[in-house]
């Protein structure tokens, strides 16, 4: 086993599921919401002992979260043409390279604001702070961000 | 938290089917509180009293069986039924399969093997006498330890351990608890 002190996988479960579920929703819409999270929880339950530390848990969840709901969104409209299987390894890495991906085509300020949300975790006010805006402009700046990628998603 | 117990115990069901869990937990009411039941895929790792922080076993039980654990009442159903089944006084031999890796030395995994095989309900054993068995007569106050470190309290029966000198002496639990459940096994205590 790693020497990497990961906490309890449940903990984790308990502490941010029900914000993941408000996350998943707003990315795949209500009906999908609880779908989306459980593929979510068990891909990165896949590759939780694999992590290589334990900081910023909070938005690894969201990462693998975000990624599994583009992944559905995805195989929705493969399903009306063709049944090719959903990319889906299980590598930690994985999430960060899909996520890079994902936002790879979108303005700076906007994947600047989506990657201080999902990978560094800052609320809000940290945000508005780092990109030298409000916390309003800031929170906006990623649910922007967030339906763009959905739509691309429904769109790809 | 507000996710359903439907969503979570199906996402905790689909982690056992898929083999992604290292452990399952379960919190049981039972008259001397609710105790934690911690099972890893060779059987019951660990069992907590009411007043152990939860989180700290479950962290005890990470560190040895990895940090993959989920919560299901309905994974541990057989358990469940098996500890209540003590409690109802139904079927008082705790029969769950019980696995001691978070005891650190061969001696005490021993005296502890032991002491289920050999100890049943109803039955009492000295420290010493328990010693004596394991082929270590004098090492009476290791047996103390080797209970006092007990991870599996109640189903590896430590409470059926006493003092030689009379009473009930010292329990995880509490003394209370020790005697509550030797009172309800029939067993006499001097």
């Amino acid at each position: 086993m790693s020497t990497v002190v990961l906490p309890p996988f449940w903990s984790l479960v308990e502490t941010h599921g029900d914000e993941l579920l408000v996350h998943a929703r707003r990315m795949a819409g209500d009906a999908n919401g609880e779908d989306v999270l459980q593929d979510a929880l068990l891909r990165a339950l896949r590759a939780y002992p694999r992590l290589r530390h334990a900081e910023h848990l909070r938005a690894w969840l969201y990462r693998v979260t975000t990624t599994t709901a583009l992944d559905h969104i995805r195989a929705r409209r493969r399903e009306v043409l063709t049944d090719a299987p959903p990319a889906a390894a299980a590598e930690p890495e994985h999430y960060d390279d899909a996520f890079e991906t994902m936002i790879g085509e979108l303005p700076d300020g906007t994947q600047a604001a989506l990657r201080l949300r999902f990978v560094e975790d800052l609320d809000y006010e940290g945000i508005a702070a780092r990109l030298n805006c409000s916390a309003v402009a800031a929170r906006q700046r990623v649910s922007t961000a967030i339906r763009t990628l959905r739509t691309q998603g429904i769109a790809a | 938290m507000t996710l359903s117990a439907r969503l979570l115990d199906s996402i905790a069901s689909a982690a056992v089917r898929e083999g992604l869990a290292d452990a399952v937990y379960t919190r049981l009411d039972t008259p001397i509180g609710k105790l934690l039941i911690v099972q890893g895929e060779r059987g019951v790792v660990r069992v907590g009293f009411p007043e152990e922080s939860v989180d700290d076993l479950l962290a005890q039980v990470a560190a040895h069986l990895g940090p993959r654990i989920v919560a299901s009442d309905r994974e541990l159903t057989a358990t469940r039924d098996v500890v209540s089944a003590y409690f109802d006084g139904v079927d008082e031999r705790l029969d769950v399969p019980v696995d001691l890796s978070l005891v650190h030395s061969d001696f005490r995994r021993s005296a502890l093997t032991l002491l289920r095989d050999e100890v049943g309900p109803g039955h009492v054993v000295t420290y010493g006498g328990l010693a004596a068995k394991v082929g270590r007569p004098k090492a009476a106050r290791a047996i103390g330890t080797a209970c006092a470190t007990n991870p599996v309290p109640i189903i590896v029966p430590c409470h059926r351990v006493l003092p030689g000198g009379g009473g009930v002496g010292s329990y995880g639990g509490g003394p209370a608890v020790k005697r509550l459940l030797l009172a309800h096994e029939g067993a006499s205590v001097r």
